[in-house]
């Protein structure tokens, strides 16, 4: 259930933050050339940081959260639902029956603070470290133009406005990886943009026919409205709305079998591309599925949940043993991803409380940690001008010792390990699969969560393979290359956030799980 | 038969174009003492008076209804042959804006010098003649006639240049629409023995009482009578002419049978299906529908192959027909004419700026736009734009929301297969557009274009990019054009 606050403060934030990184990205593409190209970095830096100024403000958990309550699920007493604030709501084009409809609440304002979050640190990056073709001033003013899109798709209380800033992302992220890409494979980076590009869109087009099938249930787009009084019924048409709308999300997920396009899109694209794609872009599939798929068609969302739950099951199995098998830096991490968002996917197919808060923190630590493996491995890449971990050689605590000091901490941290941000998601999933909602076949859920128990195990070991390979050896053996640098300042105080949030999500988990109502 | 003032309203657009056509040519003819810029300035001034009369006239009458040519029927309301009403004014905005579009894209300069401009804009607005009355008509006989009237200046336009490549264009797309024709009169014919009637609306009252021996007849008729429409309109599999056609014509002129032309072909249809020929439920609506389909998929599977632009924009074009064809299978005559708006406005843009870099780089290969958001920013940006809004994507939301507006209409209408298949063409699209706006980010260009553009083509790329910018910031405009 969602109630609205009138909260104008709130409100002139979000759209601000909306609206200023386009406007910024229209007015770096309007300077001159050679000016542009030298404050650009600079410039992003400041958007962004103006951005992620805006979302923390958004971050007031005094002044109205919503505590997620799903379907037949009741308050804890003591407990109440909090309203969705900032909310603006205008007609835009009223014979479609579009709204442009937005407001946040408990769920969203992490996400946007993630994705504030990751772009400033993408700018600050590239004040120093930047592709060698240069030609910054469209990366920054692209990399804003995703921030506006995905704060966009994270704020939406309309289905098409959220369909629209979904989409917004497509091209920006397609040009990213399409010029910015790996320059020693311009055939194989212009293959995993295009793959990219294309799997998602037509993946959106299923979602808007999805969205369509609701509009001619409940004759409304508004998601408010829609969560309030549901289209119920888990046959029918519900079924195939909830359907098309899950096999629309599950490409962004991206759920096994259709993550097809993410290791290559991955592996090719620039550094701070891979650090959005991973850490941003994944999360708008998973929002969806809670925000949408979950509260809008509660009974087909049980018909299908099973189904849900099972190829995320295998998503992580699969991607697992994927990564085992990678001989590639970044496709490893590519590959870890689509393990980690399969947890995602079972925490929400279990659609317990255990289950949809441990998915929804696992979206948060995955976007920090994956970013961080990805800041790390695109470091490691600058430095060997490959991503092959054959050609990189083993041994890098001698030669890089602070990176691959860095390297192994995120390892452990993304296999979950205790103490750490990526631990609570995956184990909140876990209990949430022990323990589905009652109208869910729990034998079913309880091999799920063995296999995803073993998917842990896997994870652990192809991460260890991966420190093994990559930082422990024979330093004799596998002597520097000649641009061997450690730790570089630029590095140390962009990757610093993401440890600190690494550690403090995984010591201090209440302060996130808290936003989402009590376990 | 007299005419009566609300018959003079009603005609008087393509009754001023007509005029209209007939002074252009009388100028240029009786005037060739003056300057050639003089005389291509006053002409294309006169031809955009003389839209813009008509443009404002159906802003000024939008919400009127105007049947004309009216005469008592023996059963039911009174039989009209034309009528105004605010679809024919949403038609015939868009037809108009098209047709101005074309005139400033054959400004002085850009049209090339071995075409005589008389004859130019005599058949450009003869053409819009007829195109304005195919979107009013209600009878048969006027809806033939007519297209007919489009058609025929648009032969003589491919072949205006009078080359090999022109004159082999001409003749394809002339026979082909001989053929057509034909086609539409043997289904015309049978439909006039089936209901004795030529009006469309006494047609539909008639042809749900028909017995079911008659009724398969009247369907082949009314299959034909679409066949034909295809043939105008390019659908697939009646479609082999157009990439030829629109590769031979000077640039100006395929953005001529791609805006104007093409429109008219789908008003008219959209008149046919949705006054009576096709009501609601009937098996030539599914006809339309798998019509629909072929044409996006085969349209842009096609532009997926092509290396020149004029060929890839023709093939898309196919492509384009295929989702305004969707709308019109189930009827919703303002997805149609939204849809329609948008795609002449990115259309016209998209073909001024080709015609651009053809008078530098008559090659037209798509390698020749590789790197021009460096060396022409201006130029790239707009056809970028165009080029997204074709794809509809963000930030391209008029195509966004006017394909998103075609898919509305099939779901409500229950045709799900048909909307998996949009979907799919979604992608197939964007695939074909995002060749063309890889190009033009390539760097470094070895060669880049990088040229003087004349001033009329900056201003009249200028106002497309600028409309495309409006409608896609507010939609709703496209929609407000047929309530």
């Amino acid at each position: 259930m969602i109630t609205v606050a009138n909260d104008d403060f709130a409100a002139g934030v979000l759209l601000a933050i909306l609206a200023l990184p386009v406007l910024a990205a229209l007015a770096l593409w309007a300077l001159p050339v050679q000016l542009g190209e030298r404050l650009a970095a600079l410039y992003g830096a400041v958007v962004s940081g103006l951005v992620l100024v805006g979302s923390l403000l958004l971050w007031t958990p005094a002044n109205g959260w919503i505590a997620y309550v799903s379907g037949g699920e009741t308050l804890a007493p003591g407990e109440q639902v909090k309203p969705l604030h900032g909310v603006t709501d205008v007609p835009w084009i009223p014979s479609l029956g579009v709204r442009f409809h937005v407001g946040v609440d408990s769920i969203s304002v992490p996400l946007i603070v993630l994705t504030a979050l990751l772009t400033f640190l993408c700018c600050v990056y590239s004040l120093k470290i930047t592709p060698r073709i240069g030609r910054m001033r469209s990366l920054v003013a692209l990399l804003l133009v995703i921030e506006a899109g995905v704060i966009g798709a994270f704020s939406a209380m309309d289905l098409v406005l959220f369909f629209v800033c979904f989409e917004i992302v497509l091209i920006p992220m397609w040009l990213i990886i399409d010029i910015w890409g790996d320059d020693h494979d311009a055939p194989g980076r212009k293959r995993a943009a295009t793959t990219f590009v294309l799997m998602t869109v037509f993946g959106s087009a299923l979602m808007l026919l999805g969205f369509l099938l609701v509009f001619r249930q409940a004759g409304t787009f508004d998601l408010v409205q829609l969560t309030n009084s549901p289209v119920l019924d888990g046959h029918g048409v519900p079924l195939a709305a909830a359907l098309l709308i899950a096999v629309g999300l599950a490409v962004k997920v991206p759920l096994w079998p259709l993550h097809i396009w993410l290791p290559d899109a991955h592996a090719k694209a620039p550094t701070v591309g891979s650090v959005i794609l991973a850490g941003v872009l994944l999360k708008l599939g998973t929002y969806g599925l809670i925000r949408i798929l979950v509260p809008v068609l509660p009974d087909a969302t049980v018909t299908i949940a099973p189904y849900l739950g099972g190829f995320s099951t295998v998503a992580i199995i699969a991607g697992s043993l994927a990564c085992l098998g990678q001989t590639d830096v970044k496709r490893l991490i590519a590959y870890s991803s689509v393990g980690h968002m399969g947890f995602i996917g079972l925490g929400i197919a279990t659609l317990s409380p255990a289950g949809m808060k441990g998915a929804l923190f696992a979206n948060i630590a995955h976007g920090i940690i994956t970013g961080l493996l990805f800041f790390l491995a695109g470091a490691i890449k600058d430095r060997h001008d490959t991503s092959d971990l054959a050609t990189i050689g083993r041994a890098l605590y001698a030669r890089l010792p602070r990176i691959a000091a860095l390297l192994t901490f995120a390892c452990l941290a993304s296999l979950g390990l205790p103490g750490l941000a990526g631990f609570w998601g995956e184990m909140l999933v876990l209990l949430g699969a022990y323990d589905p909602a009652d109208s869910l076949p729990r034998a079913t859920y309880l091999v799920f969560m063995v296999l995803a128990g073993l998917g842990t195990v896997l994870t652990a070991a192809y991460f260890l393979r991966l420190v093994r390979k990559l930082c422990q050896g024979d330093p004799a053996e596998h002597p520097a290359g000649a641009f061997a640098v450690d730790l570089s300042r630029i590095e140390l105080i962009t990757w610093t956030p993401l440890i600190t949030l690494t550690v403090l999500l995984g010591v201090w988990p209440g302060l996130l799980l808290h936003q989402w109502g009590s376990l | 038969m007299t005419l009566t003032w609300t018959d003079w309203q009603a005609i008087a657009v393509p009754l001023v174009l007509a005029i209209g056509a007939v002074a252009v040519l009388l100028i240029d003819a009786f005037w060739r003492s003056s300057p050639a810029q003089l005389r291509h300035t006053v002409v294309t001034l006169l031809t955009g008076a003389v839209i813009l009369f008509g443009l404002v006239f159906v802003w000024a009458q939008r919400d009127d209804f105007k049947p004309a040519f009216c005469r008592p029927a023996v059963e039911g309301p009174a039989e009209c042959s034309l009528v105004f009403e605010p679809l024919t004014a949403g038609l015939w905005g868009v037809l108009l804006l098209g047709g101005l579009g074309v005139v400033g894209l054959s400004a002085y300069r850009l049209l090339a010098a071995d075409i005589p401009v008389g004859e130019y804009h005599f058949l450009l607005l003869s053409a819009l003649v007829g195109a304005t009355t195919l979107a009013g008509a209600r009878d048969l006989a006027t809806v033939v006639i007519a297209l007919e009237v489009v058609s025929l200046p648009s032969f003589a336009l491919v072949a205006l240049r009078r080359d090999r490549r022109g004159s082999e264009a001409a003749m394809k797309a002339f026979l082909v629409s001989v053929l057509s024709t034909a086609v539409m009169l043997f289904g015309i014919s049978y439909l006039y023995g089936v209901t004795g009637s030529l009006y469309l609306t006494t047609i539909a009252n008639r042809l749900t009482g028909l017995d079911p021996s008659m009724q398969r007849v009247a369907f082949a008729a009314g299959l034909f009578v679409i066949v034909g429409f295809a043939f105008k309109i390019a659908a697939v599999p009646f479609h082999g002419w157009l990439p030829d056609t629109y590769a031979g014509a000077p640039v100006e002129v395929t953005a001529f049978l791609a805006v104007v032309s093409k429109s008219a072909g789908v008003a008219g249809l959209l008149v046919l299906v949705i006054t009576g020929l096709a009501p609601d439920g009937s098996d030539l609506r599914l006809v339309v529908a798998i019509l629909a389909a072929v044409t996006m998929t085969v349209g842009n599977l096609a532009a997926l192959r092509q290396r020149e632009a004029v060929r890839l924009l023709a093939w898309s074009s196919i492509g384009q027909v295929g989702f305004l064809l969707a709308p019109l299978a189930v009827g919703d005559a303002q997805a149609v004419v939204g849809y329609l708006a948008a795609y002449v406005v990115v259309t016209l843009g998209a073909f001024g700026a080709v015609a651009v870099v053809q008078r530098h780089r008559p090659s037209g290969l798509l390698a020749d736009y590789r790197g021009m958001v460096r060396s022409e920013p201006g130029l790239a940006v707009a056809l970028i734009f165009f080029l997204v809004v074709l794809a509809g994507l963000p930030p391209g939301l008029a195509g966004l929301f006017t394909k998103f507006a075609a898919f509305q209409a099939v779901i409500d209408a229950h045709l799900g297969w048909l909307a998996i298949v949009m979907a799919l063409n979604v992608m197939i699209g964007l695939a074909v557009y995002l060749r063309w706006i890889a190009e033009l980010f390539r760097l470094p260009a070895d060669d880049p274009f990088a040229v003087d553009i004349e001033t009329p083509a900056v201003a009249m790329i200028s106002l497309f990019a600028a409309a495309a910018v409006v409608v896609s910031i507010l939609p709703s405009t496209l929609f407000a054009l047929a309530t």
